[in-house]
């Protein structure tokens, strides 16, 4: 196929135009493809992006602008069912910003973050390099064994993450006496903050792991076979042939999973809620428990809208960078 | 919302009588009301949303099978609903423009319903549901300032369910515990070799909150409208310490409530002498296990003294109607039915529950396990009766408390955390 | 070369991936386990790798539960519906994105990114709201239209990643040869596209098949219309939760997921197989 030398050799070029090893130099021939492709005037990109426009609009500009409304009014179960709020202007966030408690969810949120993300990145990057080396039966198996963990029900997973920890009846706390350590020995892992949270941390990870390699895995077989080889015939290392080929590759596409584990951790909720409801005390309350627990318990649907806002004021700051990066990039392409 | 204030307002002035206009009103999402024949022919079909398993199967076939028989007009369709996640339901059925005709609900969460606006308001009809005789426990919490909202429909309380055969060959002998000291004693006795006195998990706060009872102590206490946790009392730190003395005495997880794992498949396993747990629970210990079948009877928790049985908290559900409900005169007459003598009385012997009302214990007499369910059940108590309290709940400080004292924590300094995080919950609810 | 020494370096590779397989599976195998077990063994002072004594109740008690088949047909409804509708806009939006220069592109990715950070626990109420004042409560079109618009963003950021790291020289070539622009894209593109597809699809198809808070506040009074994760939470009374054959039903449940996947990583492989990327 002709398209595959092609491709080839312009693979690191249209991926990833800021960093690669080939130089800068090298660009400067395909610009003329660039503006080719600008083509894209006229009635065809917004008539592609119409359906997404109009849906997000309706099922999510829409809804977020009533969450807005609701977070400036006095909006309980009262006013739920008989309509009819309040407005209290700016009430609401002032509550919220002088609970001294908000702030330490704020602080643990972030921390309970980048925890995960950290290592979760790690892991799947390791996991999908491995997946990428092994033979068609082993790629199988762990391909299945990782999609059967991310099928697995929440609900089920946290449970049987209960069961494991459990202080009388866990499987840990059992394997654990068995090889000597005794004082494990009815070790009551979620009355303690840390043991919780270490729990909560080890099953985001292992809940989110799945589908970081997956998707890095897909990523990692675009990466065409010649570039490896010629790089092995030049003699660099494995660590070398990650850095200069496949890391530029697939960089768009970790940059995703990132930004993405970012949300995702930041939002992070059934796990908890199920498994510790927060506590114990507020050791593993992050910003969307939090949250639930103004909205959902409390009924404070205005504390709970405004709780919910601020989280994603933040976690637009964590992603800021991100954004900017994607930008950069994106005017470089064009 | 303009749209939804206004049949609720106009049913506020009109009053039940206009039917036919609210009807009209919300005519447009009606269409599911039709299931069958139900509306034709004058034919009313009203929604009951029962929770699962609070009555048999059996038992509710029975009712509206005797119900429609009585009442040729209306059709009962009833819907078993999930305890996971049944807050949020009742809260989107109340606030929908398609509600369900009667809802069953916890006597503590009335409450917060009522204070919404979103119940019915079935003050003036006391009188003829013979509400003079209701269980305390069932119609103090379904009230709310001084209206009654919720209607008592069954009560169920915590009773020590044991093993006969364990006792009988530990010497001891159930009917002379009377006091807590002697249950200490006679548990002490139980717990040997595999045996495990009693199976209780750290968390069961249902239990904790009796003990604290039964010392004079409060778990929350109201003062010029404020509420505040009570549990660094030094009745309630009272209450804490015999839970510790009681839970040390046998294998119960200290980080977990009784749900988690479920106690009666504990107890199925055939180690454990006694568990607290309401009367019903005995049946599904012997669905685990055929082979205790006979070996489980019953006693009320004791109280401090020989002479009053300890104070016990008096769970169980009423029946509501909500507000947008479009066929509310048909829901009465449901609710009349269910909670009247005759069918009270059947589902009390059917299901081991307390009968709604104090004149009809004698109902259950011949049930042990219900019988020593109206001992406690005299002194039953009910948790504050404040909208704030389901934030409390919905959080659960008292668990973190309790699995705090008994994995070594000072229980005044964890008593005073978890007080003022039932102050903060309570005051964030209400 | 010998024959061994390759086996021999492959030795660290091949621990890892047992390694990896025996984590990750090992909860799911705890699930799988526990629906077999008798409900008194499921907890006990000493936890058993192998059920002592084997039972189907769980299994089926869990596919007796009351209206078993109509949650079934429900929940593929939605699924497969939102999974397949958030393609469809995703696809031509990612495109677009991807391959287009047009004024507002910017805005647009800002706002699917935006829209993947929504706080969907918050946004209950409004949707609530919403729906009530428009008459579509208790319907299955809302919950459908909801995942779809939970999934929608994820699924154009992903897309337009993978579309990106194909070469548009790919798709000009084949123009070249008489393809018009979107045959091209079709033709050429779209087999290369496969793992992208095959990552989003499932992602969708998980979000929408496990998502309760919204199946349980949307549909209130249409039992007929609630969803399999309602089914899930069903084995619990006041006594607490049949864990037995909630683990049964769970098992069931992720089963589903595990044929998506295989189905799609045929047409995976076979993507790779033309040749495009093994070349």
């Amino acid at each position: 196929m002709p398209a595959t030398h092609e491709r080839t050799a312009n693979r690191p070029l249209t991926t990833r135009p800021k960093r690669r090893s080939t130089g800068p130099a090298a660009r400067e021939p395909h610009r003329p493809r660039h503006t080719r492709r600008a083509d894209g005037r006229g009635p065809w990109p917004y008539l592609l992006i119409a359906p997404a426009v109009l849906g997000m609009l309706y099922l999510l500009v829409y809804p977020l602008a009533r969450t807005v409304l609701i977070s400036f009014q006095d909006f309980g179960l009262r006013e739920l069912i008989l309509g009819d709020p309040k407005f209290v202007g700016f009430d609401n966030y002032r509550t919220l910003l002088s609970d001294p408690r908000f702030w330490e969810v704020v602080g643990r949120t972030f921390f309970f973050m980048a925890v995960n993300v950290v290592l979760i990145m790690t892991l799947s990057t390791l996991v999908a390099l491995m997946i990428e080396r092994l033979g068609r039966f082993g790629r199988t198996a762990v391909l299945s064994a990782l999609v059967l963990t991310w099928a697995m029900p929440v609900i089920a997973a946290t449970t049987v993450f209960q069961w494991l920890f459990h202080s009388e009846f866990g499987i840990v706390n059992w394997a654990l006496k068995e090889l000597g350590f005794s004082s494990f020995d009815r070790y009551p892992w979620f009355a303690h903050g840390p043991a919780a949270f270490t729990i909560l941390v080890v099953l985001v990870v292992w809940q989110s792991v799945p589908f970081a390699a997956i998707t890095l895995y897909s990523a990692l077989t675009t990466v065409p076979t010649e570039l490896y080889e010629s790089a092995r015939l030049d003699g660099a290392s494995g660590p070398r042939i990650f850095r200069s080929i496949t890391f530029p590759v697939v960089r768009p596409i970790f940059m995703l999973v990132l930004s993405l584990e970012v949300i995702w951790t930041f939002k992070a909720f059934v796990q908890i809620w199920v498994t510790t409801n927060g506590g114990p005390g507020d050791a593993t309350t992050i910003l969307p428990v939090y949250a639930v627990q103004m909205a959902l318990s409390s009924q404070r649907y205005d504390l709970g809208s405004a709780a919910s806002l601020v989280t994603v004021l933040l976690m637009s700051g964590v992603l800021v960078l991100y954004f900017r990066q994607m930008f950069r990039q994106e005017d470089e392409a064009s | 919302m303009s749209s939804r204030g206004e049949p609720v307002k106009l049913r506020l002035l009109a009053g039940v009588s206009v039917l036919v206009m609210t009807a009209g009103l919300s005519a447009c999402s009606d269409s599911s009301d039709s299931s069958g024949d139900g509306s034709s022919g004058g034919r009313t079909t009203i929604d009951v949303w029962l929770m699962r398993d609070s009555v048999s199967a059996e038992f509710q076939k029975e009712f509206v099978a005797g119900f429609e028989a009585d009442h040729p007009d209306i059709d009962v369709k009833v819907q078993v609903q999930e305890w996971d996640g049944i807050g949020q339901k009742v809260t989107a059925a109340l606030a929908s423009n398609d509600a369900p005709d009667v809802i069953e609900t916890g006597n503590t969460q009335v409450a917060q319903y009522a204070q919404s606006g979103g119940l019915l308001d079935f003050s003036d009809k006391v009188a003829d549901l013979g509400g003079k005789d209701w269980l305390k426990g069932l119609a103090e919490p379904g009230a709310y300032q001084g209206k009654q909202y919720g209607i008592p429909y069954y009560a169920a309380n915590r009773v020590v369910i044991y093993r006969t055969d364990l006792f009988d060959k530990a010497g001891v002998d159930p009917a002379a515990i009377k006091t807590r000291d002697q249950w200490i004693d006679a548990t002490k006795k139980l717990n040997k070799g595999g045996t495990q006195g009693i199976y209780l998990p750290g968390q069961m706060w249902y239990a904790l909150a009796g003990f604290v009872w039964d010392e004079g102590g409060e778990l929350a206490t109201e003062s010029g409208g404020t509420w505040k946790g009570a549990l660094d009392s030094p009745e309630a730190l009272r209450g804490m310490e015999f839970y510790q003395r009681l839970q040390a005495l046998g294998k119960g997880p200290r980080d977990s409530d009784e749900a988690e794992p479920p106690q009666a498949e504990v107890m199925a396993k055939g180690q454990v002498a006694q568990v607290i747990s309401t009367p019903g629970g005995a049946q599904v210990v012997v669905e685990n296990n055929p082979e205790l079948k006979g070996k489980l009877g019953f006693f009320p928790i004791p109280g401090k003294t020989a002479d009053t049985p300890g104070a016990v908290f008096t769970g169980g559900s009423d029946l509501v109607v909500p507000m947008v409900s479009t066929k509310q005169d048909a829901a009465y007459t449901f609710i009349k039915e269910l909670t009247g003598d005759a069918w009270q009385k059947k589902l009390a012997v059917a299901m081991s529950y307390v009968p709604n009302k104090t004149t009809l214990a004698d109902a259950v007499a011949a049930d042990p396990g219900a019988a020593a369910m109206a001992v406690g059940a005299a002194v039953g108590r009910a948790t504050p009766n404040t909208p704030g309290w389901a934030a409390v709940e919905a959080k659960n400080p008292i668990k973190d408390y309790m699995t705090a004292v008994l994995t070594g924590g000072d229980a005044a300094d964890q008593a005073a955390t978890a007080s003022e995080a039932i102050t903060t919950a309570m005051k964030s609810g209400s | 070369m010998t024959t061994t020494r390759p086996r021999i370096r492959r030795l660290p590779l091949n621990a890892a991936a047992v390694i990896t397989v025996v984590v990750c599976l090992f909860p799911v195998y705890w699930m799988a386990t526990t629906a077999f077990k008798p409900g008194r063994d499921i907890q006990s002072d000493n936890p058993a790798l192998l059920p002592r004594t084997w039972t189907l109740d769980h299994f089926r008690a869990a596919v007796d539960a009351d209206g078993f088949g109509l949650f079934w047909r429900n929940s593929i409804l939605v699924t497969l519906t939102a999974v397949l509708l958030s393609l469809l806009v995703a696809l031509g939006a990612a495109f677009a994105v991807a391959r287009m220069r047009w004024r507002g592109r910017r805005q647009f990715m800002l706002m699917v990114f935006i829209a993947q950070m929504a706080p969907w626990e918050s946004l209950i109420i409004p949707v609530y709201i919403i729906s009530r004042d428009t008459h579509m409560l208790d319907r299955l079109p809302t919950l459908t239209l909801v995942y779809f618009m939970m999934t929608l963003p994820f699924t154009i950021v992903v897309l337009r990643g993978f579309i990106g790291t194909i070469p548009p020289e790919l798709e000009e070539s084949a123009q070249v040869d008489g393809c018009t622009r979107l045959g091209a894209f079709r033709h050429v593109a779209f087999p290369l596209l496969a793992p992208g597809l095959m990552a989003t699809s499932l992602f969708g198809y998980i979000t929408a098949w496990n998502e309760f808070t919204y199946a349980n506040f949307l549909i209130i009074k249409q039992q007929d219309n609630r969803t399999l994760p309602v089914w899930l939470s069903s084995f619990q009374n006041v006594f607490g939760t049949d864990w037995g054959a909630t683990m049964a039903a769970s098992t069931l449940f992720a089963v589903p997921a595990l044929v998506v996947f295989l189905l799609l990583q045929r047409h995976v492989t076979s993507g790779f197989a033309a040749g495009a990327v093994k070349g």
